[in-house]
């Protein structure tokens, strides 16, 4: 194949881009304002907004009012467990035993947590069967249907532990966050959307059915997509949902003797592999 | 339904979880007098002393990965590869942002995985590897010339910038990146390469009069491929093979004053719709 080619490539999308940016969230003014989205970050927003406020803000343009930001404060509360067994706090923990900065281990703690198995890394499939299970709805499906469509997907794992995401959860039944955010909801004073609604009836109708109940993510999903949020967006404000459960376990282990967390013997790993040969010559 | 309660009670489940984890791949052997101490450390069997006076770096990096040692052509097509692609260049994404993380005096620790993690995108990354040769285990049966003809009638191209018509296999800044072809050159006047390099290069050969071709991402994904390595390798080995370049160029901005790099002026970032 040649490694040529015989005419002018038309480069004009890439050369109007070069050495300039345009951006439609904001920036720093030297000497006047740091602009965002229209606001002064200084004037407008420090001291009369809240983080979550400005973190929505960030996110998708939009300002949320103080209780949308609060009720996503409170979510965030209810994933910041300070327990290193979880997954994503072990990860932390171990970043701290090792003396690494807390930068890096809330960082890494946090890619831990993208996840298809919980967490952020599990909201873009939450988020996607809640939406397609409404219009399932709408278009005259029954939740036995919506479940059943969505168990049939995932037909390799059992039907008798129903794989719907938003639903069930590792280690334990049940969940306790859900129940948390259910009276901060109510008190924050929002409604109970048609997202939220259905997954209510997914919930009822696992829990006679398999025993399992919606979840956290579950929960969180449907209400931020009843809320008006989109797919992009939740799964963007809620990436760093772990971090101050990282954080805590981070400390505990970095303020302890470098490699004290569960040291390991050699034979605490169990060997399964190739028992012992000779490396051959090289031929 | 706004009288609804989670009501489900939390129990923990009966899963039985394993009292310690297992490896195939790697054996420790304790010391006489101190079980934490590794007298002995195995790869796949081998003592790696033995490893470290007989084989190259890259046989044991196929051996922690396959599982057996490459035969010397594998080993001289995977080293190929990892030459080729060692450095993605100082104008990549990943590079500047080790470069960006040099010159405003990040921890030297964190130069690396910051550019990794930017390797890791779906575009000309390690996601897109993984995809492009779970592409390859797709299509490798099909004719390549058919399989062109058709994806071209179906795909839509974006109507701004590149277009990666599957994975691994696109157009580079509007037009081919002949400097894969170069190397896919080298790569299969290999005795090791295999199916997918061959399937790759007759697809690239029918896609290349709609300014599209090899991406760096197809050619990695088609060693790997050969080689044996499985999709959920890609992301991860394409890393590997790209950090001591992303890391040269970090470091090297590290002893650079902060104007040593671009800083936008006004004229040049420009605040619209505000």
């Amino acid at each position: 194949m040649s490694s040529k080619t015989n005419k002018q490539t038309d480069t004009s999308y890439w050369d109007e881009r070069r050495g300039l940016f345009r951006t439609s969230k904001g920036g720093w003014i030297i000497g006047e304002a740091v602009y965002n989205h229209g606001y002064s970050m200084m004037d407008d927003l420090v001291g009369h907004k809240t983080f979550f406020q400005v973190l929505v803000l960030n996110v998708t343009g939009r300002l949320a009012e103080k209780n949308l930001a609060d009720w996503l404060e409170a979510s965030f509360i209810c994933l910041s467990w300070p327990d290193p067994r979880i997954w994503c706090n072990k990860v932390g923990t171990l970043a701290g035993t090792m003396q690494c900065s807390p930068a890096a281990a809330v960082s890494v703690g946090i890619l831990a947590a993208d996840s298809r198995m919980y967490a952020s890394g599990a909201l873009v499939a939450g988020a996607e069967f809640i939406i397609e299970a409404v219009e399932k709805k709408k278009a005259g499906l029954s939740v036995e249907e919506i479940v059943n469509a969505e168990l049939e997907k995932k037909a390799k794992r059992s039907a008798a532990k129903p794989v719907i995401m938003g639903y069930a959860r590792p280690i334990a039944t049940g969940d306790e966050r859900v129940i948390a955010m259910e009276r901060v909801t109510k008190t924050l004073g929002f409604e109970i959307g048609e997202h939220l609604s259905l997954a209510y009836e997914i919930d009822s109708y696992l829990q006679n059915n398999y025993k399992e109940s919606i979840n956290m993510l579950g929960y969180c999903v449907a209400f931020m997509v009843d809320q008006a949020f989109c797919n992009k967006e939740i799964t963007r404000l809620f990436s760093t949902w772990v971090n101050s459960g990282v954080h805590a376990c981070y400390a505990e282990a970095r303020d302890r003797a470098p490699e004290s967390f569960l040291p390991l013997r050699c034979d605490d790993i169990e060997y399964q592999g190739k028992i012992e040969r000779p490396v051959p010559n090289i031929t | 339904m706004d009288s609804h309660k989670a009501t489900t009670q939390v129990e923990k489940r009966d899963d039985t979880f394993v009292e310690r984890s297992s490896t195939r791949i790697w054996q420790e052997v304790a010391s006489e007098d101190n079980p934490y101490i590794a007298e002995h450390n195995r790869c796949h069997g081998y003592d790696l002393i033995d490893l470290v006076q007989k084989r190259s770096f890259v046989d044991v990096l196929y051996l922690l990965f396959r599982g057996e040692l490459p035969t010397s052509e594998q080993s001289q097509l995977l080293e190929q590869l990892l030459i080729a692609q060692i450095n993605p260049g100082p104008r990549h994404p990943a590079t500047q942002a080790a470069m960006n993380a040099g010159v405003s005096r990040a921890s030297y620790s964190h130069i690396l995985p910051i550019a990794l993690s930017v390797q890791g995108g779906e575009h000309l990354g390690g996601s897109e590897v993984e995809k492009a040769m779970r592409y390859f285990q797709q299509s490798i049966n099909q004719q390549p010339n058919v399989l062109a003809k058709q994806l071209l009638e179906t795909v839509q191209r974006p109507s701004e910038a590149d277009w990666h018509i599957v994975p691994g296999f696109g157009s580079r800044y509007g037009g081919i990146d002949t400097f894969q072809n170069k190397i896919v050159s080298c790569l299969t006047e290999l005795t090791a390469s295999g199916p997918a390099l061959n399937w790759g290069s007759q697809f690239a050969e029918q896609l290349q009069h709609h300014d599209l071709g090899w991406l760096s991402t197809g050619v990695a994904a088609a060693v790997l491929t050969d080689l044996g390595f499985p999709p959920r390798a890609g992301a991860g080995m394409f890393q590997i093979i790209s950090a001591p370049g992303l890391l040269a160029h970090g470091l090297e901005m590290t002893t650079q004053p902060v104007t040593a790099m671009p800083f936008l002026d006004e004229d040049h970032y420009v605040i619209e719709n505000q």
